[in-house]
């Protein structure tokens, strides 16, 4: 750091300064420190923090933008393009056969063409085809934007997700969530800016998928497992099973009492204070959290809209979070690597897509009619997608059963709606089998890159200092597409 | 200037092992030479070049924005060579060559465009020095951290004009402003050895606080008693720390803070050193002590505590990014089941007071130091092995090693230079190579050694009776898959034979006939296996030069096209006619029947022959050994000779398990991978399990190559294993001994080494201030921030390198913790703050928060639940009711870390980490209010107030002492007995009202924080 660095952090208003360093960022983390130039909660007076107490208040964006949230829905283990999004008439041509191009290298060894087992449809205004699978979804094609042009590294599980959410495969990088939250903190304080949603535990590599990395703890993403529907299962500590509410707040009155006469010894310490405040925000967050959570608040028509599956509950809390200020919301299918079919994928995917289809077109109806699908930004897609060949039988890795496809890294589809997406379009193409991306390729960085954008980053400049270096999402990479916006 | 100029010389040097690159440097210019590159070619390399090859993209490691840069050249080496200017590549790309690299790659230059770069070229290419602030660091070399370690004069107390002279370590009007040489005395005075008077780290034996009159009794330097000078209060300045924190803040106008009492000191003395706070009945011993050395002898009792270690052992865990898992490991066993011995081996060395030196020694080296084969010490070495496991990816491990090593003891963030030189400070790409090299050429042996004595008896039986079985399935299933392996090697080898054929690549513009008998036909249903195939395409390749009675017709079809091949196979055919010719007889009988009777029409056809055979002979050996056990050939010859190809010496399907284990199927490893889960499960779990020190050894020696950009696949030039340049000068030598590590380890500690000193006594001010002197421990570079007190860090530097016991860190605490600094008040000073809002100049003690350890220790401390007993294997959910252990000895799993560890800002694990947050957000409110551990400790506080004695108003002492070490003061029993009688008791409520006063009282900021 120069001189002259050094002089503006030191020209900053003590208290930020002092909340810089005591809230972890750092001195050096100038990447959020130009930030707070020109900061400004945005969240209700109620729910805001004093500033200056908590890492996690909402501050501005670099430049003015429409996204505000994000919601992540994650078809952990690679949907199949060319059965959702892709539609590959050639391929079907060729269903049986040897591929007239090469089978480009995946994980396993793939044979025969296979064509898509399923029927596409035109819909929507724009006349985009969306295969049986997701007739719900594509129901709001006009405000989505398919990218059919996505490639990532390599055609395996782990480095695909670090690379999807942390934009590397192999180091530890903090993910998108954490770094969204780090730039923006959230607009409520009584609930976590980040939550990651998967039902009956955790995806293929765990926790890192929603790590902070070397960013403060705080903004790593908080799990929950939906599976289970009480609060108390759902968030750390929500609940004091000990003493009613009533009780609980006398109790908090003699504390803060005892904490204010112990403040008012010691002048001026920014910690004690910002203290004293997270008790009254943890007092109203047992409260909040449990409304947020409860979706049987919910009117009849919208529990029908979503369905009830558990993706179609957590589907539809993300709809609740995300009207309550909560900044970032991954949603997992599920376990594991649900979507990872390479046997019997017509059954598996059928039924994977019967799971969450109907909530993602209620949510995307439900978020529009709410006036949220503006400052929403939803992305729907996996890891990577998958071969238009065959996969063959290998002992211990499949079934043997010749009916399922292997990881395609080559080329995929994701989709973008809302917040500040070009909706009712399609962004780049695969070839004609739909094996690798051939027009206008976005690379995960892009998409990152985008992503940030559309949220009022610009990629290259939200940085954060660690041993001695300027990280950011996209590293060295990345560039912003600006066909995909609006 | 001229060091600039040699740095640049020598990383041309390393980095491109070209003298050209030199001269090119070396030749005079002239300002009018100068002058033509600012003037004609900086702007072509501004406007053409500079977007791909400049500060932001560096594009084939190439930079043509700086002189080095230049200079350097791109990843395959310099772009212009001396004396030949058209042979250099930079006018070769310029020239747009077909088939070369053509630069720009918008479109060619303007012919008068090229001319100008030719021109230049034949002045040997003018270009000034680059700026002292370029990336890569020119005078990065001068920068503070990398100058030798030099013993200051303690600054006295000074008259305001010799303040002027002998300025203090912030003598600029900002305290952080880097200091310049004005204010480091004259050189004569800066020897020790010839500076006898220079005081030492040892406190005074006598004098107390807050008096006054105590003088500080060593000497101080001559000049300070000259006449007329103003003292500084004396009190102020007992020790030598003391002498270095009053005289900057008196540059500044400034002054220490009162000393704090002495309930607020040992308060904070017990905390610091032991993470949990004193008893009342120690407060208030302390209190009553009128003894003049009541402080030292207090500091002495709580370093001689195993407390202690417990409590700064996890600072160092913090730096050596200790865990109790791997990281993601696929389905394997994810817990380390021997971690927990290196975080026992730093306890113990902490409480031992282990010298710095071999502490350092141990942990990259204990295998090479003479120990005995069992000693606890070689579980040091864990420092390097308890990183995460990246996929088990060893460039990643090595990286980590680097990095924990780098930045752990140096504070140089030496893995920027993985895949490019670094950008700030001098460490070159080639520098980190020969790390990598050293930590290459070291492995992890699969038997670690046990260490310490044999647990007991009977439940070590068991575990060895336990692990035997386990190692024999997993022997067992191994020794079947092979035998099954064998099997399938030889059963597929008409299969294979058919894949190899149809991929041999001489069947294009087939007719159509043959194209169907290209199809192979497999005799198992499936394709063989691909690990299969390549095995006998292996053994194909080295048959092909033998005259093989069985495979020579193979080797002669194979290299026929397609259309010829029928013809091919009728010459065969009959150049076998005469059965008696030595020609004919040199062809395997067998082989010459079966081609002869049906005349292969493709290579395909040939190898389901040749499957046929073996599959027959296969069956007749099968026959044979089942009449005759014994027997070890074939009695008929040409038999004979097909046995062997499947059954003999060297060919594929005799397989060893080592080879086996790259060929088995997916199945099987996962099985196997499975089978071995078991025996590391047994390891972590089983209480008969001995410890085992997680070690390192010497292994095959790896002579580093750079790798381009950090790819495996791009292999750049050779370097040395050898020190970082930075640190150890040119001169350096290479390490010569096994892998190295030992020399890197004795370079670390060299005593010319002037980081690791500095860095060590920086993270012991840390942990005790809040911030280090350098507030950024692990990154001494250029880019980290400058030492608020540069001499007082090198002065506790050259203490601890130079003053008996060296390396002591109990000599640093008690000399820190006997300071006035450390002793003063941490009371709010308005006009001190306008002076120095952040404290960097300390005017006050900062005021701290307990971090997770310390809180949860403290909690369980004063209910009276703590289990303080010392080492082990980790205990699993700390935050259960009934968990009573230091939470040092929980597990800490880095795959998932409980979310309480994160809310209370835990060391980050991925890597080294030299400093915590401090956040403060509601999810700990959440914790410490609804938890059941924090209510069950709150249940226990109260229970020993309401047990001990009858009355409310003499519970509420109880209650205060115990949490806080001290009485309630009168406004507090007030207000604690009227929320008493206010609070209301319905059936929700599981706790008393008593339990829910506790419960408060450990909620407190005055619990949590320390004055």
């Amino acid at each position: 750091m120069s001189l002259k660095q050094l002089q503006q952090i030191l020209d900053l208003p003590s208290t930020r300064r002092e909340f810089l360093s005591r809230s972890g960022t750092g001195l050096g983390s100038l990447g959020l420190a130009s930030l707070f130039a020109n900061a400004g909660g945005s969240g209700g007076e109620a729910r805001a923090a004093p500033a200056g107490t908590s890492p996690m208040v909402a501050h501005a964006s670099q430049f003015a933008a429409k996204a505000k949230h994000v919601i992540h829905i994650f078809l952990n283990g690679g949907p199949s393009h060319v059965d959702t999004f892709d539609p590959k008439p050639s391929l079907t041509k060729y269903h049986g056969q040897a591929l007239p191009t090469t089978n480009l290298p995946t994980e396993r060894k793939t044979g025969a063409a296979f064509g898509s087992p399923y029927k596409f449809a035109k819909y929507g205004e724009s006349g985009i085809e969306v295969s049986e699978l997701f007739q719900h979804t594509a129901r709001h094609i006009d405000d989505i934007c398919v990218i059919r042009s996505m490639h990532a590294e390599v055609p395996n599980h782990e480095p695909s997700l670090m690379l999807m959410n942390c934009g590397d495969g192999r180091l530890v990088r903090p993910s998108f969530g954490s770094w969204v939250t780090y730039g923006l903190g959230t607009e409520n304080q009584n609930l976590p800016g980040f939550i990651a949603m998967c039902p009956n535990g955790l995806p293929i590599t765990g926790t890192q998928n929603w790590r902070a990395a070397f960013l403060p703890g705080v903004f790593q993403g908080t799990h929950i497992d939906t599976k289970h529907t009480q609060i108390e299962r759902l968030i750390e500590n929500i609940r004091n099973d000990q003493i009613g509410r009533g009780e609980q707040r006398r109790q908090l009155n003699l504390l803060q009492d005892l904490n204010r006469r112990h403040a008012d010894r010691r002048a001026n310490e920014a910690p004690l204070e910002a203290r004293i405040h997270s008790f009254e925000l943890a007092y109203r967050m047992q409260m909040e959290a449990t409304d947020a959570f409860d979706i049987q608040q919910e009117p009849k028509h919208v529990l029908e809209a979503y369905g009830s599956s558990v993706q179609a509950r957590q589907l539809l809390i993300a709809r609740r979070l995300i009207e309550r200020g909560v900044r970032f919301v991954q949603l997992w299918h599920g376990e594991g690597q649900p979507w990872d079919n390479h046997d019997d994928i017509e059954v598996n995917h059928r039924r994977l897509a019967g799971e969450c289809d109907k909530a993602i077109g209620a949510l995307l109806g439900d978020l529009k009619e709410r006036g949220l699908l503006d400052e929403t930004l939803v992305l729907w897609g996996g890891e990577f997608g998958r071969t238009p060949t065959v996969e063959l039988p290998t002992p211990g890795a499949n079934a043997g059963k010749i009916n399922g496809r292997d990881h395609n890294h080559h080329g995929f589809t994701c989709w973008m709606a809302g917040g500040g997406v070009k909706g009712g379009q399609v962004h780049g193409a695969t070839d004609e089998f739909g094996f690798v991306a051939v027009e206008n390729k976005v690379a995960v960085h892009d998409l990152h890159a985008t992503m940030l954008h559309l949220l009022g980053f610009d990629h290259e400049k939200l940085t954060y200092r660690y041993a001695g270096r300027d990280f950011r999402l996209t590293d060295v990479h990345g560039r912003v597409v600006p066909e995909l916006l609006a | 200037m001229v060091s600039l100029f040699r740095f640049f010389l020598v990383s041309a040097v390393v980095c491109c092992g070209e003298r050209s690159a030199l001269c090119a440097a070396e030749s005079p210019t002239s300002p009018e030479q100068l002058e033509f590159f600012e003037m004609q070619v900086r702007p072509l390399l501004v406007e053409h070049c500079a977007e791909c090859h400049g500060v932001k993209k560096a594009e084939a490691g190439l930079r043509l924005d700086t002189k080095s840069g230049f200079t350097k050249g791109s990843e395959t080496g310099p772009i212009v060579v001396a004396g030949n200017v058209d042979g250099s590549r930079l006018m070769k790309v310029l020239s747009y060559r077909d088939g070369e690299t053509q630069m720009p790659p918008k479109a060619k230059l303007p012919d008068e465009k090229i001319a100008v770069f030719k021109k230049w070229l034949e002045m040997g290419s003018p270009w000034p020095d680059d700026a002292a602030n370029a990336a890569g660091g020119s005078s990065a070399k001068d920068h503070w951290a990398f100058q030798p370690v030099k013993r200051p004069l303690i600054p006295s107390p000074l008259s305001s004009g010799e303040r002027a002279r002998v300025r203090g370590p912030s003598g600029d009007a900002t305290p952080l402003a880097k200091s310049d040489s004005s204010s480091v005395p004259p050189p004569s005075t800066l020897d020790s050895s010839k500076a006898p008077l220079t005081p030492t780290l040892s406190p005074p034996k006598a004098g107390g606080e807050g008096t006054g009159k105590e003088h500080f009794t060593l000497a101080l330097s001559p000049q300070s008693r000259g006449e007329g000078t103003k003292q500084i209060e004396p009190s102020n300045a007992r020790t030598p720390i003391d002498s270095f924190i009053v005289a900057a803040l008196a540059t500044n106008e400034l002054a220490l803070s009162p000393p704090a009492d002495r309930y607020t000191f040992i308060r904070r003395a017990t905390l610091d050193l032991h993470g949990i706070p004193p008893t009342f009945e120690q407060v208030r011993e302390f209190e009553e002590d009128a003894s003049p050395d009541a402080h030292e002898r207090l500091i002495d009792r709580l370093l001689a505590s195993p407390l202690y270690g417990q409590r700064w052992a996890r600072h160092w865990l913090d730096v050596a990014r200790y865990a109790d898992t791997k990281g993601y490991v696929f389905t394997q066993e994810p817990r380390y089941p021997y971690s927990y011995t290196y975080r026992d081996y730093v306890v113990e060395a902490f409480n031992a007071d282990k010298p710095f030196d071999q502490f350092v020694l141990e942990q990259l080296a204990a295998d090479q130091l003479g120990l005995e084969a069992n000693s606890e010490s070689l579980a040091a070495m864990g420092f390097l092995t308890v990183g995460r496991r990246f996929l088990f990816n060893n460039h990643d491990i090595i990286d980590d090693r680097i990095d924990v090593v780098s930045r752990g003891f140096l504070g140089l963030t030496v893995t920027c230079a993985r895949c490019h030189d670094h950008k700030f400070d001098p460490v070159p790409t080639a520098d980190y190579y020969s790390l990598y090299g050293v930590f290459a050429s070291s492995i992890e042996p699969d038997d670690l050694p046990i260490i310490g004595q044999p647990k007991e008896a009977a439940a070590y039986e068991v575990f060895q009776k336990e692990l035997a079985q386990r190692e024999q399935a997993v022997n067992e299933f191994e020794q079947q898959s092979l035998t099954k392996l064998q099997d399938e090697l030889r059963e597929r080898v008409g299969d294979s034979l058919q894949l190899i054929a149809k991929g041999s690549g001489n069947w294009l513009n087939l007719p159509p006939a043959l194209a169907e008998k290209i199809q192979p036909v497999f005799a198992a249903k499936n394709e063989p296996r691909p690990q299969v195939v390549k095995r006998w395409e292996e053994f194909l390749k080295r048959t092909a030069t033998m005259p093989h009675p069985v495979l020579a017709p193979w080797h002669k079809l194979e290299k026929v096209a397609a259309a010829e091949f029928s013809k091919e196979v009728d010459s065969l055919v009959e150049s076998w006619s005469n059965a008696d010719a030595e020609s004919t007889k040199s062809i395997n009988e067998r082989v010459r029947k079966l081609i002869t009777e049906k005349k292969p029409a493709t290579l395909v056809d040939l190898a389901k022959l040749y499957g046929s055979l073996f599959e027959a002979v296969r069956g007749e050996w099968d026959s044979h050994n089942k009449a005759m056990p014994d027997a070890k050939t074939l009695p008929d010859g040409a038999s004979e000779q097909v046995r062997l190809i499947l059954y003999g010496d060297g060919t594929p399907a005799s397989v060893t398990l080592d080879e086996a284990r790259r060929v088995f199927g997916r199945d099987i490893r996962d099985k196997i991978t499975k089978l071995k889960k078991d025996i590391e499960n047994l390891k972590v779990t089983s209480p008969g399990a001995p410890p085992r020190a997680m070690v390192m050894r010497d292994g095959g020696i790896q002579e580093p190559h750079i790798l381009i950009r950090g790819n495996p696949g791009r292999p750049g030039n050779k370097v040395p294993r050898q020190f970082l340049e930075v640190v150890a000068g040119p001169e350096r030598k290479l390490f010569a001994k096994g892998s190295g590590r030992f020399e890197l380890a004795q370079a670390i500690i060299d005593s010319k080494n002037p980081l690791t000193p500095r860095v060590l006594v920086n993270r012991v001010w840390q942990h005790h201030f809040g911030t280090g002197l350098v507030p950024t421990p692990s990154d001494f570079g250029t880019r980290g921030l400058p030492p608020s007190h540069p001499e007082l860090l090198d002065w506790l530097a050259s203490e601890v390198i130079e003053n008996s016991p060296r390396w002591s860190i109990k000599r640093l605490h008690r000399a820190i913790l006997m300071s006035s600094v450390y002793r003063q008040s941490s009371e709010d000073n308005p006009a001190a703050r306008g002076i120095d809002s952040e404290n960097r100049l300390l005017w006050k003690m900062p005021r701290q928060r307990l971090d997770f350890e310390a809180m949860r220790d403290s909690l369980l401390a004063v209910s009276g639940q703590l289990d303080l007993s010392l080492g082990g294997r980790p205990f699993e959910n700390q935050m259960d009711t009934n968990s009573r252990r230091r939470t040092i000895y929980g597990l800490v799993n880095r795959n998932d870390l409980p979310g309480v560890f994160r809310a209370f800002d835990f060391a980050d694990t991925e890597a080294t980490a030299a400093e915590r947050p401090q956040t403060t957000v509601p999810q700990q409110a959440l914790f410490v209010l609804n938890a059941p551990f924090v209510q069950e400790q709150a249940r226990q506080t109260a229970a020993f107030a309401w047990n001990s004695v009858t009355e409310d108003s003499a519970r509420l002492d109880v209650l205060y002492r115990r949490v806080l070490s001290r009485d309630p003061t009168s406004d507090e029993r007030e207000l604690a007995l009227r929320y008493l009688s206010e609070a209301l008791t319905t059936p929700t409520e599981k706790l008393t009202p008593w339990d829910r006063l506790a419960q408060v009282l450990l909620l407190t900021n005055e619990f949590l924080f320390v004055d």
